[in-house]
This record gives structure tokens, sequence and C-alpha cells, in this order.
């Protein structure tokens, strides 16, 4: 029997936090995002990292599937990139004018992504989602959006839903909404709105919390940059969660098209705090008429760690690493899970893959307790978003993934003497 | 916030809750204990349901508009005010059964009244504490089902919820179950033997402090007297409907 996790210190610091911090721990590293199910399964502070694990603040050790959700990508503390930023914290970070590094950044992207005539930096996902829904309208001059249901382009007010606290009808209102997967939906709202949309913003394949991810249908990116080119709407990926655990040169690239627009963020700079967005030549000037800019965003220590992640990555195949180890881990998973009569449905693409137990449609409990009980024994997933694979993870982690999931699967059944085999 | 929806609150959520209040609280107990009558609610654009008195028990009926006494009122906001406590006077039927309306249902509409505004100094009545809270929990949930129903927003965010039943309650205690089928929204006491998700609070206490504001889901969830599991999908807007309560009852 594996030693079950004890989370005395975390509890402790999320009681002292949510004095003084709204909701304790927000966002989606907190409890607030229903990601951690039951919470007192999961630990809520972090003290170190390195390479495929974390540590949390009672000294418990994980094999790490959120990756920061998505930033780490190397591992943690990756020695080159920790070289690159710790020489360039020496020189300078945030300085009056920018460094040589801008330059060298956005000609690196320039180079590796296909799609990329230039390159934008600023701090968060959301900064670029939000800047090239900016530029699209800029663009056309039109100021309707078309975002496909289940979205996660940020939290700015145009990206969240009518409904939730703080939003109103009127930061929503120049949106539509289509499914995955149903480019006649785009074609039918282009049809209502004649030279109304300025864009299409979509995640390269279907990533949503909570189901199960869906890739693009044969033909269907072809048919969206289609009804894009023929209409005049700006095609805008957002890379932010994919990027580079597909296709180094850009998932647009990757399924086969090139976007107008691309947002990266999350493993760009293997957790050093930087975003960028690149886009062709036809919304150069668009980017340059905008006035958008932050104080950190020309900061020159994540744009050095960003240079030595990108090569790294170049240099190693990172997507072909993590999506094959992404392959062996599930489907070892999916085995372990058969052994113990239950159906482990795995979707999405294997570096970044989704998992639920089928067995307990529709209310998912069986799959969190399971979560519950590996998360318990040291191994870190969570209950309903997509899960993220890092280089650095090796082939023992993978077994002892799989152990622990044995265990966790047999301590399920304990708890529903009513599921077991006859 | 709009009329009708308010109006479907204090229809459906508020006023129900004198079925609970006999039951609950030993003077409207004995306030209904000889009467043998029935009242209905007849409000535009919003509804009908009756309360009907019984053996010592009073059940509240949706969609019902027989009764002995009926009472009409000319708009949802006239059956607003009656239920605000403004002095309005609806347009009833049976001049036989006025006395009911004058002093039976009068005491049990201050009887109620009494138990849904609390003062800290009668909340340290723990049988007043408890039927304050049993009574605030099915106001919020019964009120949650009306405006996801009826609210321009409210509908948008019960569109969003897969269909299923969503267990609320108290291990041991207090259930509610909360239905929703293709966006429609229904609430009935009592658990769920198939729940799609679970809303469970640790005790009374923990569920006071929450619903009236005075803790945090996430404080709860961090110290275990918070517990959600099954579809959070449903509980994510769930808990948006619920913000909405505070709104319209505030």
């Amino acid at each position: 029997m594996m030693k079950l996790n004890d989370y005395t210190k975390s509890n402790e610091l999320f009681r002292r936090a949510l004095k003084v911090v709204p909701a304790g721990v927000y966002g989606h590293l907190g409890p607030a995002s229903g990601c951690a199910v039951p919470i007192s399964a999961f630990p809520l502070f972090a003290e170190k990292a390195q390479g495929a694990y974390f540590w949390d603040a009672d000294g418990n050790r994980f094999v790490d599937y959120m990756c920061a959700y998505g930033p780490n990508i190397l591992g943690y503390n990756d020695p080159d990139v920790e070289a690159a930023a710790i020489a360039q914290i020496k020189k300078g970070d945030c300085m009056t004018l920018p460094t040589e590094l801008l330059v060298d950044f956005a000609e690196l992207m320039v180079d590796t992504i296909a799609m990329a005539d230039w390159a934008f930096f600023a701090k968060n996902g959301g900064d670029v989602t939000q800047f090239a829904t900016m530029i699209a309208k800029a663009k056309t001059n039109r100021k309707k959006l078309v975002l496909v249901k289940g979205f996660y382009h940020g939290v700015a007010p145009w990206c969240q839903h009518i409904g939730y606290s703080g939003i109103i009808k009127e930061d929503v209102m120049n949106n539509f909404y289509i499914d995955w997967n149903a480019p006649e939906q785009l074609e039918q709202l282009v049809k209502e709105h004649p030279g109304e949309i300025a864009a299409f913003i979509s995640t390269p394949y279907y990533h949503p919390t909570m189901v199960d991810n869906a890739l693009p249908a044969p033909g269907y990116w072809e048919k969206i940059r289609k009804i894009c080119d023929d209409n005049g709407i700006v095609l805008i990926i957002d890379d932010v969660r994919c990027g580079f655990r597909l296709n180094l040169k850009g998932s647009d690239y990757h399924y086969g098209i090139k976007a107008d627009i691309s947002c990266f963020c999350k493993a760009l700079a293997n957790g050093y705090n930087v975003s960028a967005l690149c886009g062709t030549n036809e919304m150069r000037g668009a980017a340059e008429d905008i006035m958008y800019t932050g104080s950190y965003w020309l900061s020159a220590v994540p744009f050095a760690a960003a240079i030595a992640a990108i090569k790294k990555m170049k240099e190693i195949d990172v997507a072909k690493v993590v999506t094959e180890k992404g392959k062996k881990l599930t489907e070892g998973l999916v085995k372990v899970a058969k052994s113990h009569d239950f159906d482990l449905i795995v979707t999405g693409e294997p570096s970044m893959w989704y998992m639920r137990l089928g067995n307990d449609y529709p209310s998912t409990i069986l799959h969190q307790e399971w979560v519950a009980e590996c998360v318990k024994r040291g191994v870190f997933f969570t209950n309903h978003h997509n899960l993220f694979i890092n280089a650095a993870l090796s082939d023992e982690d993978i077994q002892f993934t799989w152990d622990v999931a044995d265990e966790a699967y047999k301590a399920v059944r304990r708890m529903h003497p009513e599921l077991n085999r006859n | 916030m709009d009329n009708v929806t308010k109006a479907k609150i204090n229809l459906f959520a508020v006023l129900r809750n004198i079925q609970d209040l006999c039951e609950l609280d030993d003077v409207s107990k004995d306030i209904i204990k000889d009467e043998k009558t029935s009242v209905s609610f007849n409000v535009p654009d919003v509804g009908t349901a009756s309360l009907i008195f019984k053996d010592g028990k009073c059940t509240f009926v949706p969609d019902q508009s027989k009764a002995q006494l009926k009472l009409w009122f000319n708009s949802p906001e006239h059956f607003n005010k009656l239920i605000d406590g403004e002095k309005t006077i609806p347009m009833f039927i049976n001049i036989f059964k006025v006395g009911f309306l004058l002093n039976t249902f009068t005491k049990l509409a201050d009887r109620l009244s009494y138990f849904l505004k609390p003062t800290e100094e009668l909340l340290k009545d723990r049988k007043y504490f408890e039927i304050n809270t049993i009574l605030t929990a099915y106001t919020a949930f019964f009120a949650m089902c009306q405006i996801g129903n009826s609210d321009e927003v409210g509908k948008i965010v019960a569109s969003r919820i897969v269909d299923g039943d969503i267990a609320c309650g108290i291990p041991g205690g207090i259930q509610v179950t909360i239905n929703v089928t293709n966006g429609v929204m229904s609430a009935r006491l009592g658990g769920s033997e198939n729940p799609r998700a679970v809303m469970e609070f640790a005790d009374l206490d923990f569920a006071h402090d929450l619903l009236n504001g005075k803790t945090s889901s996430y404080k709860g969830l961090g110290e275990g007297k918070f517990l959600i599991k099954g579809k959070l999908s449903m509980l994510d807007q769930v808990s948006k409907l619920l913000t909405m309560v505070g709104h319209y009852l505030m």
C-alpha cells in the first residue's frame, strides 16, 4: 500500500490566504476552478519544482501532469533556460528601453512559426487574444466575432459569458457562437450578417474543460479557411494552450492551414512570463495602428528564457517527444483501467490529453474519486481539464503513474462494493 | 431584475414556505390546527398556487387555482407589494372566507416574515436559527429555479445546464433536488436517487453562514464544510443563479 499524502501545511496556508486573498487561491490554480474535487485530496500550495515533479508545501512529491497548466514543457528548471534567464537577470530586466533580445526573439518566432511575418510580445495569453481581436476589428472595420461554444480565450469581458459575475449583456453582444466542427454554421452566419464579421477565433482543436475533447474533422480547417478568405474574415488561432505541443511551426500548420493571426503563451518560455502574437504581413498595418502595451511586456529576462526554450524545443523536437510520451502513458492508463473493468476514455492530442471514466456517465463522480486517489498517492491530475506532458517525464515516472493508477482503481472499488465483479 | 420573476419567486419560493413553516414552527402549527380551508393566489403573467389547510397541516400546490377562497391580484407588482409587507388588498371571491384572510393567513404571513427577517438577537435561539436556515435554504433553491425559468439572463444560464438532478442538502438533514430538463428547472424537497451533481453542506451552521453571505463557498471547500461532486459544470451555472437570488430578494 502506498503512503497517502498529508496536507496539513497546505490547508493551514489556505486558511491564512482566505483572510487576505479573495477566494484564498483565485483563478485556475485554486479550488474555484472546479478542477480539484474533492479539494481534500489536493495540495493547494507548492514549494518547489524540478523536471517532471513539484513538491507541495508539506513536502509531498507529485509527478505533475498539469505542468503549471501548460507552461512546463521542457521540465521545471530546465538548465539551459535557467542559465539564459539568470545571465540576463545580471544584466537587467525591465528597463527604459528594450534590449536586443526583443529583435532576436521576434526573429526567432518568425523563423519558427510557419505563418509568422512578425511577432508582438505581452505577458499572458489573454493579452494576445484580446489584441488579436482588436487587430481583426481594425483591419476589417467590423465589430462581430465568431467563437466556438465551449471556448476559452482568457478572462476579458468579451470572452466570458452572460450571467457570469461582472459580465453585462453589452460585453458579449458582438459575439456569435457556433458548434465545433460545424463550418456550415459559420457559413450561415456569414449569409445572415454579410460584411459584419471581423474574425473567427478558435483553438486548433476542441479542448474545453469538463467535456471530451475533439480533433478537427477531415477538411474542417480548410473549409473554415476558405469561408474566411471568401468573406474577408480574419482567422485567429488561439494557440496559447496547444502551441509547441503539437508542432513547433504552429498548430495551424499542424492541421494544414495558415492562420492570419496566432496567439502563443504557456510553453513559449518554459514558465517565464511572456506571450506572443504572430501575424501575417496583411495584419501588420492594423497591429501598428493600435496602442497596446504594458509596463513589463518588453522585459528582457523572459525574452532570454523564451529564446533558450525555443532553441531547445527545436533541438530535441519537443512536440514529437511529448506526443510519444503522451501516447505511451495514456495507452498504459487505459490498460490499467481495463484490468479493473473500468473504461477510461482518452480524447484530444496525446501531449495534452483529456480523460474520464466512461463507467459513471452521467455524473463523473467515479472519475473524480479515482483522480483524487491518484493525487493522494503522488500523481497530480485534475478532474476535468486536459492534462499536459513535459519532456522531462521519464519511463520510471510513467511506470509510477501506472502503479498509482492501479492502486487508485482498487481504492475506488473498495469505496463502491456495488461495482465489484462477481 | 424584473417584476414577473420577482412575483414568481414570491409565489413559488417565498409563499410556499408556509407549508414548511406549519411543520417546523409550533406557533404556526397551533394557528392552523383547526383550519379546514384552501386559498389560491392568482397573479397575471405569473401563475397560480394554492395553500390547502387540512388536518393540522398545510400543503402548497403550485398551478392550482381551485380553492374556497380565491385571491386575484391586478399585476405582479400588486402581488409583490403584498409579500413585501405593504398594505394592499387583493380582489377576492368568497366573502365567507374573509375571516381566514384577515386572521389565520395574516398571522401565518407575520410568522413567516418573523422567520425570514432575522436579527442577531433572534438567531441566538437555536430553534429560531434552525427554522430560519431551513426556510432560507428552501427559498434560495426554489427561487433559483424561478430565475432560471423566467429572468432574461437566468434563462440563458439555465440553458447551459445539462439535464439531470442536482442533489443539495445536509447529510441526514434537509434535502432539495433541483431537476433540469431541456433548460427548464424545478425544485422538490427530498433527495435524488441518481443525482448528476451534488452540493453538500456539512451542517446547518455552515449552510446558514453561506446562504447569508457570512462565509464563502471557497472557505467551505477548504475547510471541508462544503462538498461538491459530479457534473461540476451544472454546479458552476447553479452558483450563478444563486447569486442572482440575492439580487431579487435583497
